[in-house]
């Protein structure tokens, strides 16, 4: 017997598809949940993306209680400590994140704080404070990437201290995820592009890296298929809901792919650059990734092989002989990034992202040697590894 | 019946392994950072009055160290003299006897979800490097390669041996010294 060993965990119903907000008030109304309060950002309530949850909502009876759309890009424990004092003056009952990563992390952190009590949000921060259910939590994602939905952890700027705050517990997980094509049909052209590569990098590399198990391999394969399918499809017809969808379905599954086998060596470099050079994430991840694949290529020649089914489709991958099928994996990710980059210039190097410099690269390698996610990289990265890998990403 | 009358000895067995490879582990932690320069250039960043810990849930076997300053450790046996910054928690008795009898990896013990972090995650990923030097330096190759994710290829045999033996002959010192004591 080998000591394989692996654990899955993910109880978040997703209600996905066609006319799926329209679910929010039956869900809400199964939690005996009644008055829900929005926790959402200023850029989705502009685009209008507010709109069709609050009519879902009234159309069955049930009013929105209080709507805080203030929620800044990197949230901080004022805003969370703010939203919870309105959350209990209006004494609201449940709460709907509608948004990207930073309205999802802060509708977590404001869960905590309704839930168990108190104005101090750091109070809770590590793995496993956290002993009890929280209050009723839906979870509206307005891009296709990030896969916060089904994530366990929030992360929160403190201001003062200048750090950021994790906070790990599965009772963060929502209640409830819904995905509806309406929420993602106005997003820009280079977003749709650097999301969709962020579900990509996180299911390629929970395929990829040391905690991989069947379960998510079914995730994260069944995720690398649609984005490879139906990402240059949305590029060019933005407005093609069915594949909205599919992007929209990918980055949940890779979510809880990559929150069950965790993501290596394309996050712990995205990290550090986002943390210095204050790159958006998806960006970092369309960036490293074949960089990074090029560097684990022998410890992940195999898995890396089968992706190719994945990424091209049957016929690519019965005419490769199998001992180029990683290799031919990598061109094929090559060719996906040079056609984003020919419709929204999505950069393909740190130069031509036109905000890193040179001489931050060891800054950066020296940031991304401490960062959790390099424990689970296949092959042990040294600093001198990672500053190669940062060299040929330069240009 | 016989299975039943063995496994509490088994488990016994496990329990004081455990205990002795922690008590080994810990004092070689501190001669290591006496010794290596790249110890103590991981160590440096730690601040000063760092206090680590591994232990196994709830309340087994501990080793603690702290970072005395200049990438030094210093072995305080398995109690602490502050609340501990970082502790490294295997989750039963069986996956740190897996861990400490190079049956599992570091890496994969993590990837298997045998271990928590509590506290600092880039503090515990750099103390797992400095964990993983160690057991490069103290065991054979054939076993260091069985305990880390890769056996460093800069690692010659003069160097490996001449630290081993520095870092054996102060952990057997210590070891006479706590006797004493």
């Amino acid at each position: 017997m080998t000591n394989t060993y692996y654990e899955f965990f993910c109880p978040v119903k997703v209600i996905a598809g066609k006319a799926a907000l329209e679910h929010i008030p039956y869900e809400l109304n199964g939690l005996a949940a009644k008055r829900p309060m929005i926790v959402t950002d200023k850029g989705v309530r502009a685009a209008g993306l507010l709109e069709p949850v609050i009519a879902a909502c009234e159309e069955s009876g049930l009013d929105i209680v209080s709507i805080y759309d203030d929620v800044p890009p990197d949230s901080s424990t004022t805003v969370v400590r703010d939203i919870a004092a309105i959350y209990r003056k209006e004494k609201c009952d449940s709460i709907i994140a509608i948004g990207g990563g930073s309205a999802i992390d802060t509708g977590k952190a404001v869960n905590i704080l309704v839930s168990e009590g108190g104005d101090d949000i750091a109070k809770y921060t590590g793995a496993g404070v956290l002993k009890r259910a929280l209050k009723p939590f839906f979870v509206v994602p307005t891009t296709a990437g990030t896969g916060s939905e089904v994530t366990s952890i929030a992360v929160i700027t403190d201001e003062k201290k200048g750090v950021k705050l994790p906070f790990t517990s599965s009772y963060l997980l929502p209640n409830a995820a819904i995905i509806d094509p309406r929420m993602t049909l106005t997003l820009p052209p280079h977003i749709t592009a650097a999301t969709a590569m962020d579900a990509m990098t996180h299911a390629i590399e929970s395929f990829t890296c040391m905690a991989k198990n069947p379960l998510s391999d079914a995730y994260a394969t069944a995720a690398i298929k649609k984005v490879s399918q139906s990402l240059l499809q949305v590029m060019d017809n933005p407005k093609d809901s069915d594949g909205r969808l599919e992007l929209a379905q990918a980055s949940t599954m890779a979510g809880i792919a990559f929150s069950n086998s965790m993501v290596g060596l394309v996050h712990s470099l995205g990290h550090a650059t986002g943390a210095i050079c204050h790159l958006p994430h998806g960006l970092c991840m369309s960036l490293y990734l074949p960089y990074v694949l090029e560097y684990n290529l022998e410890t992940i020649r195999e898995p890396l092989g089968e992706l190719l089914l994945y990424l091209e489709g049957p016929e690519v991958y019965a005419a490769t002989p199998g001992s180029r099928r990683a290799e031919t994996s990598i061109s094929a990710l090559r060719k996906l990034r040079d056609a984003l980059y020919k419709r929204c210039q999505l950069p393909r190097t740190l130069k031509e992202t036109g905000k890193v410099t040179e001489d931050q690269l060891d800054q950066i390698a020296d940031m991304a040697m401490d960062d959790g996610s390099i424990m689970f990289n296949p092959k042990e990265v040294t600093l001198s590894d990672a500053r190669a890998v940062l060299q040929r990403a330069w240009a | 019946m016989l299975a039943k009358r063995i496994q509490p000895l088994a488990s016994q067995a496990k329990r004081l392994y455990v205990e002795l490879m922690f008590q080994v582990m810990g004092r070689a932690l501190q001669a290591v950072s006496e010794v290596d320069s790249e110890v103590q250039k991981e160590a440096k960043v730690l601040p000063v009055g760092f206090l680590f810990e591994m232990m196994v849930m709830p309340d087994g076997a501990r080793l603690i160290v702290e970072h005395i300053g200049e990438g030094r450790f210093h072995y305080h046996g398995n109690s602490a003299p502050r609340p501990i910054d970082v502790s490294i928690q295997f989750k039963h008795l069986t996956h740190a006897f897996l861990v400490l009898s190079f049956q599992e990896k570091t890496s994969v013990a993590f990837a298997h979800d045998r271990m928590l972090v509590d506290g600092d995650v880039s503090y515990a990923v750099r103390m797992t490097r400095v964990l993983n030097r160690l057991e490069s330096f103290i065991l054979p190759k054939i076993i260091a390669k069985r305990a880390v994710k890769e056996y460093p290829e800069n690692l010659h045999l003069p160097e490996k041996l001449i630290s081993a033996a520095q870092i054996y002959l102060k952990v057997a010192t210590h070891f006479v010294q706590t006797a004493r004591a």
